[in-house]
């Protein structure tokens, strides 16, 4: 709750919070019996699809699974240098 | 007809057995009769906490193995009227004993005691069905770090999967001053993560350590925070509704929390 606060101000959040943040994380993983390897293959698969369109660094993606109540969200982070041009594949 | 509660963790070494011998102690004070049932089979410390290991003759696996009665197996704490003890095997482990054993030896304390507490081991194994297989309520013994929590998460699974209701949370080693600082999760996050009703918070205290050497539960020392701490969640337990001071950032006591009795 404090955190809004303080992202406000621009300070850096306290280890507290990021505790709070990856335990919600964590645990909603093993309420819902999540494999690990399931968001592993995931990433390695979203990757190979991304490459074809996009041109990007493969190790600034980032796929997380974030809880929202009782369900979760997935949220995939690839920040791309350009989009491939796709007409010349046809 | 007395109440079965489990005093249990999911990592091990967050205060159980602290815990167990001085809300025993305190409900004891408090006029209660209460038995404290070691489940840690193979590892017990329950006696030598509160200073009665040199007068366990006989154990729950004696009880268990017909060598003597149940009641003869009952080590009475004389500083206190009302309370005893009931001592796990150090020779034996956890797979020597069966949930359903367990559960009819708590079915039997219960007729004749008004608190049974038992006293688990960590984990999530046969020592955990053992302690909770004859339980009708639970507390859930946490310390506000990531580890501990995760652990409490998934034993708070398995003791509703067992329909063991309510349960409850006690946060034990807590510390105003990181929390105030920002470098230790407190009581609301905590609360928040998991789900359960708070019974109460202990603070971090040294004298924790010192009353275990002596074999001297915190809850006879006057002016212990510790002590007064499970003072209050023993009064919270027979159903008194006693506030949980709240800690501000400073660290401060200042606002009050309410904390409502449980239903029934
Ligand atoms: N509030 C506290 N302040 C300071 N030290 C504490 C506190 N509570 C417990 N301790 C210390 O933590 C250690 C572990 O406590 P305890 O044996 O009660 O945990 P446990 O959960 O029963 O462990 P186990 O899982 O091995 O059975 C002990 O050395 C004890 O003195
Ligand atoms: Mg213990």
């Amino acid at each position: 709750m404090s955190i809004s606060i303080r992202q406000l101000f621009g300070r850096k959040p306290k280890s507290s919070s990021i505790a709070k943040q990856r335990l919600k994380l964590v645990i909603t993983q093993d309420r819902f019996d999540v494999d690990d390897r399931v968001v592993t293959r995931l990433h390695h698969e979203l990757i190979e699809v991304l490459a074809k369109y996009f041109e990007f660094s493969m190790d600034s993606v980032q796929i997380s699974l974030k809880p929202e109540g009782n369900s979760y969200v997935l949220v995939a982070d690839f920040p791309y240098k350009k989009a491939h041009d796709v007409s010349m594949n046809r | 007809m007395g109440k079965v509660i489990v005093v249990t963790s999911g990592k091990g070494g967050v205060g159980k057995t602290t815990s167990t011998a001085n809300l025993g102690t305190a409900l004891a004070l408090l006029g209660k009769t209460v038995v404290l049932v070691d489940a840690d089979v193979g590892l017990r410390n329950l006696d030598i906490v509160l200073g009665l290991e040199s007068r366990i003759v006989y154990t729950s696996m004696d009880v268990i193995d017909k060598q003597c009665e149940l009641s003869k197996a009952l080590v009475r704490d004389r500083r206190v009227d009302g309370l005893t003890l009931l001592a796990a095997s150090q020779k034996n482990n956890k797979d020597d004993i069966q949930p359903a054993q367990m559960k009819a030896i708590c079915d039997k304390l219960r007729s004749t005691h008004d608190f049974v507490l038992v006293d688990s081991p960590a984990g999530i194994e046969r020592g955990f069905s053992n302690a909770s297989a004859g339980a009708d309520e639970a507390i859930v013994v946490t310390t506000p770090d990531v580890s501990a929590i995760r652990d409490a998460d998934r034993i708070i699974g398995l003791l509703q999967h067992a329909r063991i209701e309510p349960i409850n949370l006690v946060l034990n080693r807590f510390s105003p001053e990181l929390v105030g600082n920002g470098s230790m999760i407190d009581q609301e996050d905590v609360i928040d993560i998991l789900n359960i009703d708070l019974l109460g918070i202990v603070p971090e205290d040294t004298g924790v350590i010192t009353s275990t050497n002596r074999g001297i539960p915190l809850v006879y020392e006057e002016g212990s925070e510790g002590g007064q701490a499970y003072m209050r969640i023993a009064r919270r337990i027979t159903g008194q509704q006693i506030p949980i001071p709240a800690f501000d950032q400073k660290g401060l006591f200042t606002s009050i929390m309410n904390w409502f009795t449980r239903k029934g």
